[in-house]
């Protein structure tokens, strides 16, 4: 008898804990506050500075800095705070006014809207400038800061997620403001997922413009006025002109940006699929439309059809195209311009292998397409390599090749006679070969602390880059992670 | 183009015929490695590339604007 009711006592406890497991402990989506720290520091250089025309130094670089931070307001909320700041230095740049005194042209001040009023003169008495030295005017240098505001509910079940940011965004030139939303579902024991995301920008230009151009246009015309004012204006022989004659240098079109919005309207389709206990795929599809100023005004052009004139030393003329001209340059012959509409769409998929317990394979490729005529492929591979329980290697190449736009003309080589035109290399025929390499320590239980963080995670990483029109870049960047208690 | 259209669909149709893999035999998807995701380290690196290249999106990020890029 005792033994019945010692079996009959088991079987109930044996309910009553199959009722506490049915009654559902749901996982809280995220366990405590995270924070992430991403910093990099940039490096390129290159003989095709899109401010210069298509030839010039493009050395520039750059200190940029993240902050993010996850906040769970309750097991199925997150409250997410994303902050970027972005400072960089670039000879292009500083050539929206190569004539800067203190600059190619050695000695003044580095106020540009004085020097748009006036060309400063060196000690010489002489006003130059060059493609390939950087100047020191206000343009040489900006900073770009970005804020962005994210929440995502997940259901109780956790097969939906559902959120929406706002993101804000301002550089010396450019503001942004950002609308976005995005719904996931799960199915299929999870093994399946389908994502829609929604993004509009609402972006304008404050153009700034080659320092010839905007000048032309604040002395109505008049080369003997403001910044002209006692500078010679040579030939293509180098010779100066009479600057009252009928042939001298003007810009080829005098209307700047007229449109000073851009818009980009963004939705995206995500896919992804758990294909075994030891593969998934992912696929995504954007479909991108923008409207509005879509060249930047600060670009030159120079067509071949067109006469050339330069401020500087007549001497070096027949150097132009050459690093080792410091000290004259060429009037520009307009600002790119380039269609108002944009039609973009790229297409691409991530398949991921887990080979065993020390090797991954991540892989990604993409394929572009828009209509300003250029199409381009995108092969990423990287290779994690687990070298003990906290720390990973991780070499990764990158292949990418694009056509050019229709617009696309090296220095010279540009007609007036079209509507569109563009020397920016960016969007020329290229290919690029970039290799990376990067460690990464996890601690799963955040056992080094600052304050009330836990160190989670940290990666380095290291890429160079090589593209075959002769830009070179390198990026060294460091990323934290942090979890709350 | 509807051809390629239809392919694709017949694909991604086929993935959703795969074997059912249950949570607890998702060890080796769980691993940080396998996320379907680019890596955060990444972020600056693709943000060079978006301004360096005509091509961006479909991946996961950002596809244009807030930006005076590309």
């Amino acid at each position: 008898m005792k033994k019945q009711i010692s079996i009959l006592v088991l079987m109930i406890s044996f309910y009553g804990f199959s009722q506490n497991a049915t009654n559902t402990y749901t996982k809280r989506v995220l366990e405590n506050t995270e924070v992430d720290l991403i910093s990099s520091f940039y490096g390129q250089d290159g003989d095709n500075a899109a401010v210069t025309g298509g030839i010039g130094t493009e050395k520039l670089t750059d200190i940029a800095s993240t902050i993010t931070v996850s906040i769970p307001l309750n097991a199925n909320d997150i409250f997410t705070i994303d902050a970027t700041i972005s400072a960089y230095s670039s000879a292009s740049s500083s050539n929206l006014n190569p004539f800067d005194a203190s600059g190619a042209s050695r000695g003044g001040d580095d106020d540009e809207e004085d020097d748009n009023k006036s060309a400063k003169k060196n000690v010489a008495g002489t006003v130059n400038g060059s493609p390939w030295v950087e100047s020191s005017g206000a343009s040489k240098g900006d900073v770009w800061v970005n804020g962005d505001i994210g929440y995502s509910h997940s259901s109780e079940n956790r097969n939906s997620i559902i959120g929406a940011n706002v993101s804000f965004a301002k550089e010396f030139d450019y503001t942004s403001i950002g609308l976005g939303g995005n719904f996931t579902k799960l199915f299929n024991e999870k093994n399946t997922e389908i994502g829609l995301k929604a993004n509009i920008y609402m972006d304008s230009w404050q153009p700034a413009y080659p320092t010839e151009i905007i000048s032309y246009k604040e002395v109505n015309n008049n080369l003997n006025d403001g910044f002209f004012e006692g500078v010679d204006i040579l030939d293509q022989k180098g010779s100066i002109i009479n600057k009252t004659g009928n042939t001298v240098w003007s810009p080829f079109n005098t209307s700047l940006v007229e449109n000073k919005s851009r818009n980009t309207y963004s939705a995206s389709l995500s896919f992804s699929q758990i294909l075994s206990k030891k593969a998934q795929i992912s696929i995504f599809l954007d479909i991108v439309q923008q409207n509005g100023w879509l060249a930047n005004p600060m670009q030159r052009v120079y067509f071949g059809d067109r006469a050339n004139y330069y401020i500087g030393n007549a001497s070096s003329i027949s150097n132009y195209t050459s690093s080792k001209n410091t000290d004259v340059f060429q009037l520009a012959d307009d600002i790119e311009r380039l269609p108002d509409t944009r039609f973009k769409l790229p297409i691409g998929a991530r398949l991921n292998y887990y080979i065993n317990e020390v090797i991954s394979l991540r892989t990604y490729y993409r394929y572009y397409y828009d209509d300003w005529g250029i199409t381009s492929h995108t092969a990423n591979v990287e290779l994690p390599i687990k070298i003990s329980d906290k720390f990973t290697l991780f070499p990764t190449y990158r292949y990418y090749i694009q056509t050019s736009a229709d617009y696309f003309a090296p220095y010279e080589q540009l007609l007036s006679t079209n509507k569109f035109y563009t020397s920016d290399y960016d969007l020329s025929e290229f290919n690029s070969n970039q290799f990376g390499f990067g460690i990464s320590y996890t601690d799963i239980f955040t056992s080094r602390r600052i304050w009330k963080l836990g160190l989670k995670s940290v990666d380095l990483k290291y890429s160079n880059y090589k593209r075959n029109t002769g830009l070179t870049a390198g990026i060294i960047s460091a990323g934290f992670k942090f979890v709350m208690d | 183009m509807i051809k390629k259209t239809l392919l694709v669909l017949v694909i991604l149709g086929s993935f959703n015929s795969c074997v059912v893999v249950k949570e607890y035999e998702k060890v080796y998807l769980n691993d940080p490695d396998m996320v379907l995701a680019d890596k955060k380290i990444n972020k600056f690196e693709t943000s060079f590339q978006v301004y360096r290249e005509a091509a961006s999106g479909a991946n996961g990020g950002k596809s244009g604007g807030g930006c005076g890029c590309n």
